[in-house]
Order: structure tokens, then C-alpha cells, then sequence
């Protein structure tokens, strides 16, 4: 733990406690008049002292302390590293209380979940899915490097990402034996999809048709019901809740259509669709020959994608595949990256950067100090004491 | 001050005077009946003494039957008592216009006024004559003695129109408190005795036969020193000033300011006049109960 200044030159603020010093000083040289009728037996002989004293030195002393605080407000000080050097465990949520208290017997150590803010380890458990790795990287930094750190993870973790964390500290890697949760398997599709089209016998329709029963199919025991299917002519509008937009007719789009997918709609056109610098995306499908059958990019904070044939068996064969309504929901709704691992493969490795850690400003506890010196000046400055002649 | 509270005396003061009692040591020589023992012999009610006859006595004054006992003449006398006649003086120069810095309004003048009010009272209780003289830098000021209610609120008057100002007047001025203030009278001397002048004056009167008390009116800051950091204290008579310390000059003023009284107790004492202190933080009636109070006969010449 460290004490830092954000802007040393604050300190030169300091100058100002010549000022009360100047103050106190000035009273000295005062020579008050007073009758004395006895003044022949005073001696003219001690005369006032000549060298520096201060008078009221209680007073002058806050009132230094009072300016150097300010002046130490003004550079802003910074406190770095965490409280305490002692150790830490971290729990991964998941974990059973009991099992993770009987695998490692530590009472001494500072006993946190592993999850944001790290609350304390005798609240309540977090959720489960927590960034881990994420966590991790930042306990990491905020701990002081002392700190021996022990992190209790269950034996599948997840919340991880790409790589294994890289740890600037020895981390003391422990895998509690869970029960293994139920694998988990992908959602149904849920929410609203909008066909449009400009001829009612167009042949794509039927293919979506086939998907979106398949869809709600895989939905009909989900809580929150199968996905909708609204399939009606370009004339009508999009209603509100919907997620997915698929454009079969031909031309420019409307104008309002372009603000829902530009507000963070997701829209598959039809290849005839016009839609400014059409060359722009990735392709995202292509057949099993290598051409591209799909290609997307972003659209102000929506996805615009586009078929780059009729969707139809002649020119798109793939619409008969049983796996068709698997990629077109894979086109729409794609599917997260997988963030879990054996915990005992990934324990952190050692070779992280030494992060410095991040300064806690002080400035609140300084203003409170000031805050009090200025009441004691006061008190002291104005207490009728001082009104005493001496 | 003195338009603020024509008032002297204050009322526990005036309360705790009932038992006080202005009594001369001397006897007195005023002629009259009074309270106070006389020097005059003769016709009265208590006996003093016997004395041979002596040509001129009147006859009906021999005691004929120590005569019969004795065959010589003795003439009965008895003592007379006669009515005292007080004078307050004043010091009314510069300095009695200090005061402490505690309680700015109360000067050495003003409780100077206050202790001669109480003495006003005591006499014009006990039918007294009484006189004042207040002696400031403008020359001699009498109010000549005389008994009575009138007198005493002629003298309070007087009292109220002094101010302090100026220095001692030179000798010339003095010796008309010699001729005003008769022999056998009792002197009672208010001032902060640091005027050699006015120990002089209570030391001739005292020769000549006047009973002298003195009340020296000090100031609380003259007793303590309380005084800290720098001050240039001055002199209100000579305008002198002295730059001084007041923690560093505080022993040694005691210490010199305390041989002083000692001194001036012991000179006074030496000339048989009664001296007492008085600081202006004590009661008015405290330097009159030390000098006429119970406990006072017993006294010799103060000196404290």
C-alpha cells in the first residue's frame, strides 16, 4: 500500500502556511498600551523577547494543519493496492457452501465468491455464470502481490473465454468435485419473424413455412411459447416485437424498414432486393461446392444479410436439406461460442503482467479532514476565551 | 461611572455596614456630646478620675466625701463624650482612574467614591461631623465639615462631580489641608499611596495630632500581573511609558512591588497611622471593617 499524488503540483499550494505563520508573528511585535500607575517598580529592562515566537500556538497549529490538508486535497493523493496483505480464496459460484469450506480449511484467509464486486463469502451464492476468467484477471490486479491467492472452481467452469487466463501471481488452483450439471442444450427459438413478400405464391414461402413449423416443433414445451411466424405482403408494417426480418420482394427497401434494421433489427433479403453496396460482408454460408449462398454485415446497430439465390430447390438445393431450418436459424439467431472447460485444464498460468494496481483516490476522507479542521479553527478562533485581554 | 450609578454604595454593602462603628483611638477633642470618647474633662457620666482641687475649679465639684475620708480636695471628673469629626481625602490625581482590564468601568476613583460614601454613612449615622477634601490636578477641593443629612448629600454631590486628572499639586496647594482639617480629627486617607507627596501629607497630618488611616487602592492587575505577551505600559501622571513582557517582567514586579508596600506599611506604621490594602476586586466595606470592625481594636497600625 502506497501513497501517490495525481498532481504534485498541488503541493505548492503548501506556500500558503507562511500565511497563518505571518499572522501569528504579527501579534508579537504588537505593543499594547496599557495604564500602569505602577510603572515605577516595573523594571524597563525586560523588554519583549526578540526572538520568533508565535502566540496561540494551538490555534496556529490547526491552522497549518488546516492548509496542508488542503493543500494535499489540491494534489490529489491516491492510495494504491488493496487493504491487507493477507490471503484470499476465492469460490467459484457453483460450488456448495459445505463442500467448499470441507476442501480447504482456511479460516484465517479472506473467503470471497468469485463473482462481481467479490462479496463476501458468507452471503448469499451468486449466480452461476460468471465471467471467470475475467474476474480472475481482475483480482489478479486489484490484489496486493503478496497475497497468496487459492481459487476453488468446480470441475466444469464456465465464463471463460479464449485462452487461460494469465496470472501475475502463483495461484493456488483447487477442483472441487461437483455433480455434473445436465449439458446444456440450446434454447428453442423464441420471438417474432416477418416474412414479406411480393407475390403470395412465391415458392420460398413454403420452404419457410416448413422451417418455422420445425422451429416451433422444437419449441412446444419451451415457457415462453414457439417463435412466431407472420408472413403477409411488403405492404404491411413490421410489428414491434418482431426480431427477424426476411425481405423476399424485389427492389429498394422502404425507408422504414431500413430505420428497423438500422434500430437492431436482424434482416435476410431475397437476391433481389437492392441494398446499397450489395459487394460489402462476409459470407456466412456457402454450399458444400464453396460458393457463397449468404453474405452479411452489420447495419447501423442491426445485421442485413442476403441471399444470393432464389430460395428455391432449383437455384438453392440446400432448402430440402432437413438441416435447412438448423442453418437458417443459425444465419438468424447464431449460436453463442462455447465458454466452458474441465476446470483442472485450465488453471491460470503464471507469467501475467504486473498490472499496477488501480489508486483509490483519497480526496473524500481528506475533505472530511479538512472539513473537521475547519469546525476546530472555528471553534477554537471564536471561543470567548480568546476575548480574554492578557 | 458616576452617571451611571449615582448609587455609591452598593445594597449587600450598605447592608453589612449596620455594624460598623467609626471609632478614634485618639480621643476625640471636638466639643459637644457624641459617641466618641473626649479629652475633655468635667461634668458627664462616666467617671474618668480624681484630681487635687486647683484654684479656679468650681467648688461644687469637690467631692466632699473623699474629703471627709481624706482631708484633702479632690474634684470628681467625669468623661465626656464628644462627637468625632471625620475627614475623607481624596486622591483624585490621574492614576485613580485605572482600573482592571476585567471590569473596565470599576476605577481605583470609583471605588474610592464608594468607600468614602460608606464612611459618609457610618458618620452621619453615629451624628458625626464630616468633611471631605479631594485633592486632583487642578488644586485642593474642601467641603467643609459639618453633620447631617444635608452634609452628607453635599458631600456625595461633590463626590459625584470628581474626576480623576492630573498629577499631585505641588506644596503650596497642601498646606490648605493642614489649616481646614483640625487636630484630633480622624483622616481617612483614600489614593493609591504611590505619590510620595501623599504618604508625606498622611505622615504631617498624623504629626500634627490628626488620627491617619490609610486605604492604598490597588488594582487586581497591580496585585497579579496577569498581563502576557508585549504592552507598553504607561504612566497617566508622567505619560512615561516602559515597553515590557508580561510573563518575563511579572516576577520581578512582584517582587519589588511587594518590598514597596512593605516598606510604605512599615513607614506608615512607624508614624502610628493604620494602613490597609485594597484591591478592587474585594467588597467596599472590607478595608473599613479591617480598621473599625470587632476584630480592629485589637489591632495595632495595619501592615498587610
Amino acid at each position: 500500500m502506497s501513497l501517490g499524488l495525481l498532481v504534485p503540483a498541488g503541493l505548492a499550494a503548501l506556500f500558503a502556511l507562511l500565511l497563518p505563520l505571518l499572522l501569528h508573528l504579527a501579534r508579537r511585535t504588537e505593543q499594547r498600551p496599557t495604564v500602569f500607575a505602577a510603572m515605577r517598580w516595573l523594571q524597563a529592562r525586560p523588554r519583549p523577547r526578540r526572538r520568533v515566537r508565535l502566540e496561540e500556538r494551538l490555534l496556529l497549529a490547526l491552522r497549518l494543519l488546516l492548509l496542508a490538508a488542503l493543500a494535499l486535497l489540491l494534489a490529489q493523493p491516491v492510495m494504491s493496492g488493496a487493504p491487507g496483505g493477507k490471503a484470499w480464496v476465492v469460490v467459484a459460484p457453483g460450488i456448495d457452501r459445505t463442500d467448499a469450506q470441507a476442501a480447504l480449511a482456511a479460516p484465517d484467509a479472506e473467503w470471497r465468491w468469485l463473482a462481481p464486486g467479490l462479496p463476501r463469502f458468507d452471503r448469499d451464492p451468486p449466480a452461476a455464470a460468471q465471467p471467470v476468467s475475467s474476474l480472475l484477471r481482475e483480482l489478479d490486479a486489484e490484489l496486493r502481490d503478496d497475497a497468496a491467492l487459492t481459487v476453488l472452481v468446480p470441475a466444469r467452469l464456465g465464463g471463460l473465454d479464449g485462452e487461460r487466463p494469465l496470472l501475475h501471481r502463483m495461484v493456488d488452483w483447487r477442483v472441487i468435485e461437483t455433480k455434473p450439471a445436465s449439458t446444456p442444450t440450446r434454447p428453442p427459438m423464441q420471438g417474432a419473424l416477418a416474412v414479406r413478400h411480393a407475390r403470395a405464391d412465391d415458392p420460398a414461402l413454403r420452404y419457410l413455412r416448413a422451417a418455422g413449423a420445425a422451429w416451433a416443433a422444437d419449441g412446444a414445451g419451451a415457457r415462453a411459447g414457439p417463435m412466431r411466424l407472420d408472413i403477409a405482403p411488403v405492404s404491411a408494417a413490421i410489428p414491434p416485437d418482431t426480431r427477424w426480418l426476411i425481405w423476399l420482394a424485389p427492389g429498394a427497401l422502404p425507408a422504414d424498414t431500413l430505420t428497423w434494421i438500422e434500430a437492431g433489427g436482424s434482416a435476410l433479403l431475397g437476391p433481389q432486393a437492392k441494398m446499397e453496396d450489395p459487394a460489402a460482408g462476409t459470407i456466412l454460408w456457402r454450399n458444400t461446392r464453396g460458393d457463397a449462398l449468404v453474405r452479411g454485415r452489420a447495419f447501423g446497430n442491426g445485421h442485413v444479410m442476403q441471399l444470393m439465390r432464389e430460395l428455391a430447390p432449383a437455384s438453392l438445393p440446400e432448402v430440402l436439406d432437413p438441416s435447412f431450418p438448423d442453418r437458417l436459424r443459425a444465419l438468424l439467431d447464431p449460436p453463442l461460442l462455447p465458454d466452458g472447460a474441465f476446470a483442472a485444464a485450465h488453471a491460470p498460468l503464471p507469467g501475467g503482467p504486473a498490472l499496477s494496481p488501480v489508486p483509490r483516490p483519497l480526496h473524500p476522507w481528506l475533505a472530511l479532514l479538512v472539513a473537521l479542521l475547519f469546525l476546530g479553527e472555528r471553534w477554537l478562533a471564536t471561543s470567548p476565551r480568546r476575548e480574554r485581554p492578557s | 461611572m458616576s452617571a451611571a450609578t449615582p448609587e455609591f454604595i452598593p445594597t449587600a454593602v450598605r447592608a453589612r455596614l449596620r455594624d460598623l462603628r467609626l471609632v478614634a483611638r485618639r480621643p476625640s477633642a471636638s466639643p459637644g456630646f457624641g459617641a466618641h470618647h473626649s479629652r475633655s474633662r468635667g461634668a458627664g457620666l462616666e467617671f474618668s478620675q480624681y484630681r487635687s482641687y486647683q484654684q479656679g475649679d468650681d467648688p461644687c465639684q469637690i467631692d466632699w466625701k473623699l474629703h471627709a475620708r481624706s482631708d484633702r480636695y479632690f474634684v470628681r471628673e467625669a468623661e465626656r463624650d464628644s462627637p468625632l469629626e471625620a475627614w475623607l481625602l481624596v486622591d483624585g490625581t490621574a492614576s485613580m482612574a485605572q482600573g482592571d482590564a476585567a471590569r473596565p468601568d470599576w476605577s481605583r476613583l470609583d471605588a474610592a467614591k464608594g468607600i468614602a460614601a460608606c464612611v459618609i454613612e457610618l458618620a452621619l449615622r453615629q451624628g458625626d461631623r464630616f468633611g471631605i477634601v479631594t485633592i486632583t490636578g487642578a488644586g485642593v477641593d474642601v467641603v467643609a465639615a459639618a453633620a447631617g443629612a444635608r452634609q452628607r448629600n453635599r458631600c456625595l454631590l461633590h463626590l459625584h462631580r470628581l474626576q480623576a486628572a492630573g498629577g499631585w499639586p505641588g506644596a503650596a496647594g497642601l498646606h490648605a489641608v493642614g489649616d481646614r482639617v483640625g487636630p484630633g480629627t480622624l483622616v481617612v486617607m483614600l489614593g493609591d499611596c504611590f505619590d510620595d507627596a501623599f504618604v508625606e501629607l498622611a505622615e504631617r497630618l498624623a504629626a500634627a495630632r490628626r488620627e491617619v488611616l490609610t486605604v492604598q487602592i490597588l488594582t487586581a492587575e497591580e496585585r497579579d500581573f496577569p498581563f502576557r505577551g508585549g504592552h507598553r505600559f504607561e504612566d497617566p501622571e508622567t505619560g512615561e511609558s516602559v515597553l515590557g513582557d508580561g510573563a518575563t517582567a511579572r516576577a520581578d514586579f512582584l517582587e519589588r512591588f511587594g518590598a514597596a508596600r512593605r516598606a510604605l506599611a512599615a513607614r506608615l506604621a512607624g508614624k502610628g497611622i493604620r494602613h490597609v490594602e485594597f484591591t478592587l476586586d474585594q467588597p467596599l466595606d472590607a478595608p473599613l471593617r479591617r480598621l473599625f470592625g470587632p476584630a480592629s481594636a485589637r489591632l495595632g497600625p495595619e501592615s498587610t
